[in-house]
């Protein structure tokens, strides 16, 4: 039955690859359309046109297309000239050393919280984990990173203002500490920011849980209640953290606009963000292929140790 | 709407006073007293181009001591934030933006050139722009910058005046009917007009000014209304001719061989090109094509002057505003270099810049300003204004532009000439003794020479339009003098051609693929058998190295032609 899933990943991949050459070129304009320079003439972008292979028959674009996702070669970024593979190893490992802590750790606390607020019903720590939830869940992420750039970056210096070095950048062991003091601010506001919905949706599916017949009978068998929390209640909602927490990760390499721009970090957020904007398909089609990619994988992977998480769970109808 | 008012009056005064004591009282003449003489730099060893998007994170940047030069500040509240800092010199200069709105002359009813006319008349261009703005823009009236040494001010849209538009489409036999719709003589009354503009997240006062534009309009009697789209949609539908009339801004440049490209009919059908009015007149047509084709000074300026009248009278669009260039330097430092045309974030500043109290020779680094991170610094295909902040500190050019009245000043061409052969314009370049690239190589005529062949050979879209005219190059034994030869006469030559960054043949002829070039990751060895970058040109600055989305490094040049000579080695 693995297999089976397998195939319909592979589908689906292919179905994305056809939609992320057709999409882009059903969308208005193109990438010289943006070009209004008085001194560029429509000879001039009619070369440029040329140069980029715009100018052949759109059947073979996608032959071209479909031939360097196959590869995973993904040719030259039309606004830099560089290799789409260059571009995004400049972005990517910035953007997932911050994503990726930022994700853990916000399912972790949040996770922490909801469990806490879910087992304390009524109490003040509820009522904290709830209305600090419902905040870090609603505020715009740039006013709150605004905020915390104004409050700790400028009246209060302790991080720096921008960017993910300092320049001119340190050498050795330091450069490492640099990194991490630089990408600091940036992660607690992302933190600050995700939190709120982990520790709400946790602490939903928590009180549901503790209030089955089940729990009840673990508690009337005198298990204790650290016990009964985590390991009957906690890993009967596993399954779906474990999705949601898989299917959070391809998010991890697309990035995050915002923060980037508020932070001046050099991120994949807005590498594809002007990849979509300038019509470079060279670095979108990449891109997105990339995350469809990395969608269906963690998808499999969600499947799986859903699986492995839940005995009641079985892939393709084991049970019956 | 109303928010934007409320937002910017509260401005106006602090910003008018602020940001204008930098400028002169009045807008520089033809007569100019600069020299270049007096700017002899670099004289800091270390500049940084930092990149810093957020605007906010930007003013905290300047006055924290974080950044020391900060261009393109278009927020009044982030002026009024430095100004009462106290610890940034603000400048603010006229530039050469143009904001229009543009009608379509192709189709009923923007095809009557008396409406145009009087839509004009309803377009009340000087309130707007003080709304809006509150004293960072300036209402346009003219169809080319009027910075510009060509600006004709008599050939000016017409004033503001909604009865005298009313009583000019009345004498022209338009008349309303019953439900006040204003109908063309022949009876067809006028259609609901849509104006496209870019949606209000995007450009607050572009949508701004195509809902007044509307607004003005429908006192003419007519049913109108701003349509705002996504900023590609928008650009797609002008580019198929798709539309009523639309908002659209340009950053024009000093010459107004322009408005050939904006107004003459052989571009009125053609995808990509930016005649977007549709506009085809026989008389402006001729006009047009002598401007192109002037063969001296004199005759395009005359050809200018023309054409601009007819515009004036033909309004196929709307001058609106010109936005004005604000910057902001920290008072620690002396030597800066602003007036009503140059916003302090200029060349010249950055030769002669040093820190206030500083002992002779006392350097330290500069930290300036990129609000978006540098593409690339490959010269044959850059196109961002920030790529050429930093590769304007590493090429020059031939000629350059004065900075008080925007004329040719000479730069590595010490003089020149233009002459009319029997094919074309003959341009003669004479260019200054001792000049040496970065590397510590000469820069001779043949380098003039390989640049424009090379960009001609290689149909560099970047430059084709410049070059394709180059019949031939042809250099002086002296190693100084350089003759191009056009395949046909134009005055603007001169300026395209000397206008343009000359490279060094000694790297260039290396290059195997010039689309894919990497200057910056690539290596040769200098005159002193040193390891150097390719990207070398005689500019101020020497790259250095870049880092991503981080900064740019440049150290100064110790050859550079205004160094004064003490570093020369």
């Amino acid at each position: 039955m693995i297999f089976r899933r397998i195939g319909g990943a592979a589908l689906v991949l292919l179905i994305v690859v056809a939609l992320n050459f057709f999409l882009f070129r059903v969308m208005p304009g193109d990438p010289l359309s943006g070009m209004m320079d008085p001194k560029l003439s429509a000879e001039a972008k009619d070369k440029i046109r040329a140069m980029w292979g715009l100018d052949k028959p759109l059947g073979e674009q996608f032959f071209i297309y479909v031939g360097q996702m196959a590869t995973f070669n993904f040719g030259m970024s039309m606004t830099t000239q560089r290799p789409v593979w260059d571009e995004l190893r400049s972005r990517v490992p910035n953007t997932v050393a911050l994503l990726l802590p930022a994700l853990l750790l916000s399912a972790a606390l949040g996770i922490y919280l909801g469990v806490k607020a879910a087992v304390a019903r009524g109490s003040l720590t509820e009522k904290l984990v709830i209305w600090s939830g419902a905040v870090s869940f609603s505020v715009p992420s740039f006013f709150v990173q605004i905020v915390l750039l104004m409050c700790f970056a400028y009246t209060l210096p302790l991080f720096p203002l921008r960017g993910s070095s300092s320049i001119p950048p340190p050498v050795g062991a330091t450069a490492v500490f640099d990194y991490l003091w630089h990408l600091s601010l940036p992660l607690i506001s992302l933190v600050a920011l995700s939190f709120g919905g982990w520790a709400l949706y946790i602490r939903n599916m928590m009180v549901k849980t503790l209030g089955e017949d089940y729990i009840l009978m673990a508690v009337a068998r005198g298990l204790p209640k650290g016990r009964v929390v985590w390991n009957h209640a906690f890993r009967s909602i596993l399954p779906p953290v474990l999705t949601m927490l898989l299917l959070s990760l391809p998010g991890v390499v697309s990035g995050a606009v915002l923060t980037e721009t508020v932070f001046s970090l050099n991120g994949a957020g807005s590498l594809l963000l002007e990849a979509v904007n300038s019509h470079n398909y060279p670095v979108a089609q990449a891109a997105f292929y990339i995350m469809a990619l990395l969608t269906v994988l963690c998808n499999l992977l969600a499947d799986l140790l859903c699986a492995l998480a839940d005995p009641r769970v079985r892939l393709g109808g084991e049970q019956a | 709407m109303p928010q934007i008012l409320k937002f910017n009056r509260r401005f106006a005064a602090s910003f008018a006073a602020v940001v204008l004591f930098v400028c002169s009282p009045a807008r520089a003449s033809g007569a100019s007293n600069f020299d270049v003489s007096n700017f002899r730099g670099p004289k800091m060893t270390d500049l940084y181009y930092v990149v810093m998007r957020d605007a906010d994170a930007q003013t905290m940047a300047i006055t924290s001591g974080k950044l020391d030069v900060l261009g393109d500040i278009f927020r009044a509240v982030d002026v009024e934030r430095l100004e009462k800092s106290g610890l940034v010199d603000l400048s603010m200069a006229a530039n050469f933006h143009g904001f229009f709105v543009t009608f379509n002359t192709r189709k009923f009813p923007f095809d009557h050139k008396v409406l145009r006319q009087a839509a004009s008349q309803v377009m009340d261009r000087i309130n707007w722009t003080r709304d809006l703005f509150s004293g960072y823009a300036e209402p346009a009236s003219g169809f080319i910058p009027e910075i510009s040494p060509y600006f004709d001010g008599d050939a000016k849209a017409l004033s503001y005046d909604a009865e005298a538009a009313r009583k000019r489409l009345r004498d022209a036999g338009w008349t309303w009917n019953a439900d006040g719709r204003l109908t063309a003589p022949d009876g067809q009354e006028t259609p609901h007009i849509k104006i496209l503009c870019p949606p209000s997240s995007v450009a607050a006062t572009s949508t701004e000014i195509a809902i007044l534009a509307a607004e003005g309009l429908s006192k003419l009697g007519m049913s109108a209304e701003a349509q705002p789209m996504d900023f590609q949609t928008m650009l797609a539908r002008v580019d198929e001719r798709d539309f009523d009339a639309c908002t659209n801004a340009w950053s024009m440049s000093r010459d107004p061989d322009l408005l050939y490209a904006f107004y003459h009919s052989s571009w009125k059908d053609i995808k990509g090109a930016y005649n977007l009015s549709g506009v085809a007149d026989d008389e402006l047509d001729a006009a047009l094509l002598s401007l192109r084709n002037a063969p001296d000074e004199a005759s395009a300026r005359e050809a200018a002057i023309l054409s601009q009248r007819l515009l004036s009278e033909l309004v196929p669009v709307v001058p609106i505003y010109s936005r004005y260039s604000v910057a902001a330097i920290r008072k620690d430092w002396d030597g800066v270099y602003a007036n009503d045309r140059v916003t302090s974030d200029n060349l010249y500043t950055l030769l002669s810049m040093t820190p206030k109290g500083a002992k002779a020779g006392e350097t330290r680094p500069i930290y300036w300003n990129i609000p978006e991170e540098i593409r690339t610094l490959n010269p044959l295909v850059s196109g961002t204004a920030y790529d050429w902040t930093v590769l304007g500190s590493i090429y020059d050019s031939l000629i350059s532009v004065n900075p008080e009245n925007f004329e040719d000043m000479p730069w590595l061409a010490e003089s020149w000439s233009i002459e009319t052969g029997e094919n074309g314009s003959i341009l003669t370049f004479t260019l200054r003794d001792g000049l040496k690239w970065q590397d510590g190589f000469p820069l001779t005529a043949d380098d003039v020479a390989f640049s424009l062949e090379f960009l001609k050979k290689n149909e560099v879209p970047r430059y084709f339009d410049s070059v394709s005219d180059v019949e031939r190059v042809e250099t002086d034994a002296d190693a100084r003098t350089v003759k191009v030869y056009m395949s046909n006469t134009s005055y603007w030559h001169l300026h395209n051609i000397g206008g343009m960054i000359i490279l060094p043949k000694h790297i260039l002829e290396n290059v195997p693929d010039w689309r894919a070039w990497q200057p910056t990751n690539t290596r040769h060895k200098a005159a002193d058998g040193s390891d150097m970058t390719e990207l070398v040109g005689t500019g101020p600055f020497i790259f250095k190295e870049s880092r991503v989305g981080e900064y740019v490094h440049m150290t100064r040049n110790p050859f550079y032609m205004l160094s004064g000579g003490e570093d020369k080695k």
